[in-house]
């Protein structure tokens, strides 16, 4: 460790509010950009296999793949990383690890299957399995993180119910932006209603991330609050407001609504490309702004 | 067999022996603390205090660190003991985010106290204790219980503030003194049952 770093964490000990930095600064960045690419790859293959769109689904399986490897790079011991299958009981991580498994397996036939095999014959039928596969693998990819976020009892903030339903929108909102960028040039009608969707769900993250935030400031345990503040006006307020509120969501909307007579499918690229930063900006902000639960003697004590 | 902990905070003198025995004792790298004194002020002057709280692994009986970790290499051991497993363990760090305590660490590369000066002959011969890339955590001196002696920061604490035995022993001088004291726990609403308890 280099004294920087230890004279950081003897710093952090002292604080009343330990920001939590192995997920997020350092090495950790791998952990929200595994997330992020592979709540991406989920929701593409979700919404390319609505929508038809085979290059979708291409997309989504080498953002997986990608996912997986920077996932496995984040590891302290990544060589043990089939370690992981051991807990799916329990723990969302080994569920998630089992649901990339499946998603890469049957994903990675199907494709192969479409691409290189004649249609008909048996290996429709392998195609099908496959495809099932993919979709188990898909759901469980899109859900496990927010799970997986909630479930961390050390950091107030994450360990919120909404945490789930707001990482499941932002996998879908991903998967709608990234067909944005690779199906639109070729088809003008899909183009409009992944539109339609992506204001649809973009209005439900505005609306989960304002209940969330307000629950954490209104109601939330003190560390939840720190974390907010932290992320609104605090050491994080850079890269909210101008990674996800700027880059995310206005920057879309303007886009938007600046060319509602006709929309060239650049600009409908560009509006994808935009939300998928502002996503990963939008998960980095949530990650980093972080904080563990003080120690502190219950309440009824410190008074005595 | 429930081996729990009882910390008196009253006799407690913020010496930081606690501390200071378990890094002589396991021989930890810089930036782990199985166990830790945190020192906090509260209030505004002129009516300020100073708290002291002695911390280590609070050995749940329902340890989210368990439950999240995806390999199985955090465990129940004897005595309902947590400890991990550091051949399984894959470095995920999830179990550090579930821990409502804040008691474990990665070790995430090879350091030394004295840096490129390399170990001391003493981190030598501790260093293979420690494999790099894991989470480390107190585990209450499980290789001394064996023996038969107390964890160290209980056998060298100068104020005897801290106690260990059985919990389910209501005869135990842990179970005498959390009944007697009106023991208590941190952090009770996470719901993890830790059995470290602390007397006022």
């Amino acid at each position: 460790m280099s004294s920087k770093r230890y004279d950081q964490l003897i710093a952090d000990l002292r604080s009343d509010y330990r920001p939590q930095r192995e997920w997020g600064e350092g090495r950790g960045i791998l952990m929200v950009i595994g997330h992020f690419l592979t709540g991406v790859a989920g929701g593409t293959w979700l919404m390319a296999s609505i929508f038809g769109v085979p290059q979708g689904l291409f997309v989504a399986f080498a953002a997986g793949v990608l996912g997986g490897i920077v996932h496995l790079l984040f590891l302290g011991r990544p060589e043990r990383a089939f370690n992981m299958v051991r807990h799916v009981r329990t723990s969302w991580v080994s569920r998630g690890f089992v649901g990339l498994g499946l998603f890469l397996m049957g994903g990675g036939l199907y494709l192969a299957i479409i691409t290189l095999l004649p249609p008909g014959g048996v290996w429709n039928l392998v195609a099908i399995v496959a495809q099932v596969i993919a979709a188990i693998g898909t759901v469980t990819i899109i859900g496990y993180m927010g799970f997986c976020y909630a479930a961390s009892k050390a950091i107030p903030f994450w360990n919120s119910p909404l945490h789930p339903a707001i990482y499941i929108a932002f996998a879908l909102r991903g998967g709608i932006a990234a067909l944005l960028v690779v199906a639109v040039p070729s088809d003008a009608t899909t183009g409009d209603s992944l539109l339609r969707l992506w204001i649809g769900v973009t209005a439900i993250i505005v609306l989960l991330l304002l209940i969330e935030i307000y629950g954490a400031m209104s109601r939330g345990n003190v560390a939840a609050r720190w974390s907010a503040r932290d992320m609104l006006a605090g050491r994080l307020a850079v890269l909210f407001y101008g990674g996800t509120l700027t880059l995310g969501l206005i920057v879309p909307l303007l886009l938007l609504l600046g060319t509602s007579a006709f929309r060239p499918p650049v600009v409908m690229a560009f509006i994808g490309l935009a939300s998928v930063a502002g996503d990963f900006f939008m998960k980095a902000s949530i990650v980093k702004a972080g904080v563990y639960l003080p120690l502190v003697l219950p309440l009824r004590r410190q008074g005595a | 067999m429930r081996l729990g902990m009882v910390i008196d905070l009253k006799r407690c003198m913020a010496c930081y022996g606690c501390q200071v025995s378990c890094k002589a004792e396991h021989g930890t790298p810089p930036g782990v603390f199985f166990a830790r004194l945190v020192k906090r002020e509260e209030g505004n002057y002129p009516t300020t205090r100073q708290l002291f709280l002695p911390v280590l692994c609070n050995h749940c009986e329902d340890a989210p660190c368990v439950s999240a970790c995806p390999t199985g290499a955090s465990y129940y051991a004897e005595h309902g003991i947590v400890d991990i497993n550091s051949d399984i363990c894959v470095g995920c760090r999830t179990c550090m985010m579930a821990c409502p305590y804040g008691n474990r660490y990665f070790h995430g590369e090879e350091s030394y106290y004295f840096g490129e000066a390399g170990p001391t002959p003493y981190e030598e011969a501790r260093t293979e204790r420690h494999p790099v890339g894991v989470v480390m955590k107190c585990n209450f001196c499980r290789h001394r219980l064996a023996e038969g002696q107390e964890p160290a920061c209980v056998a060298n604490c100068a104020a005897k503030a801290r106690t260990i035995g059985d919990l389910d022993d209501p005869d135990s001088d842990v179970s005498r003194l959390i009944k007697e004291r009106n023991g208590f726990t941190l952090h009770p609403e996470a719901g993890t049952k830790p059995k470290v308890y602390y007397l006022e």
